[in-house]
């Protein structure tokens, strides 16, 4: 076990909540309320290289937060992951760790709606604030992909006549566009 | 898959892709079945398929008839595609295959839309095997 993972564990133990082998490297699942800690308690065991943060979209479950930090030589590395509901999709910026992530918060609070605790800027990096949604929320409906017919709607059989199921491009909820 | 030329070199002979590069995806299309795969799992909506079913009699091997699906347009948007690779990864046939040729830009949109003719001129530079892993 990596010793990142074990300084997370005894710095939050109580606020772990899994930890993931997966492909390596190894995810550790934390309260959102232990965010702050843990991803101090990995950078005081070494890991003061934060690769990247992002968030991602698990719908009625609430968004992700994923941290990737690993120590300056590459020669051990995390995932540190926590959950925030959607409701109120808050947790503590770690911008006084890693004053790299700024970047990144920014641009997890342009694309998921998902504030930042403590930091004061998160300006949107691309988007108009007149824009009022934000576009990596799987409720976002892409413009483009309302207007335009998908091309794998099309049936080579579908000149016999016979009834076929509606099928859906990939990755596109039931029902989804409709309303837009 | 046909005999496959060496990828493509600069005039003055100095540089060359390599034969793995994704610079264009040619189309073999006796291969192609129009199952509608690639287009499906496309995933920004490049790959445009038509095709119609045909009813071929019986003959000495098969007792009865049969329909066939028949190629009517197969053409990719390269204005759009993001070359993941994933049509050829998902064809079930093999009627897809990358080629490192790369110098098709085109002065309108409509010019990158390569029709089944061009994607299958490409499948003459796509390169064998051997030479792809070398």
């Amino acid at each position: 076990m990596s010793a990142l993972v074990e300084a997370v564990q005894a710095a939050v133990g109580g606020h772990v909540l899994a930890v993931v082998p997966g492909f390596g490297p190894v995810t550790v699942d934390v309260a959102p309320e232990a965010w702050h800690p843990a991803v101090a308690a990995a950078a005081a065991a070494g890991a003061t290289y934060a690769d990247f943060l992002t968030a991602y979209d698990e719908l009625g479950l609430g968004f992700a937060v994923v941290a990737h930090l690993s120590t300056r030589d590459a020669s051990d590395h995390l995932l540190l992951r926590t959950r925030v509901p959607r409701d109120r999709p808050e947790v503590a910026t770690v911008v006084d760790l890693h004053r790299g992530l700024a970047w990144h918060e920014r641009a997890t609070h342009e694309m998921f709606g998902i504030g930042f605790v403590g930091n004061d800027d998160l300006t949107p990096l691309r988007t108009q604030p007149a824009l009022g949604a934000h576009p990596l929320r799987k409720d976002f409906v892409l413009a483009a992909r309302v207007a335009r017919p998908w091309p794998g709607e099309k049936d080579p059989a579908g000149d016999t006549g016979r009834a076929r199921r509606r099928t859906l491009p990939p990755g596109v909820p039931e029902g989804w566009g409709e309303q837009a | 898959m046909s005999d496959a030329q060496e990828p493509a070199a600069t005039d003055d002979g100095g540089y060359a892709v390599p034969a793995r590069s994704r610079g264009v995806i040619t189309l073999v299309e006796e291969n192609c079945t129009v199952c509608m795969l690639c287009a499906r799992e496309c995933p920004d909506w490049c790959i445009h398929i038509e095709g119609h079913t045909e009813t071929l009699p019986a003959d000495e091997v098969h007792r009865r008839p049969r329909t066939e699906n028949v190629l009517d347009r197969f053409a990719i948007d390269f204005s759009l595609c993001l070359y993941c690779g994933i049509c050829i990864e998902v064809c079930p046939f093999d009627a897809l295959h990358w080629s490192p040729e790369h110098e098709y830009a085109g002065t309108s949109l409509t010019d990158l839309t390569h029709e089944r003719e061009r994607l299958a001129a490409w499948e003459a530079t796509a390169p064998t095997e051997a030479q792809r892993d070398a």
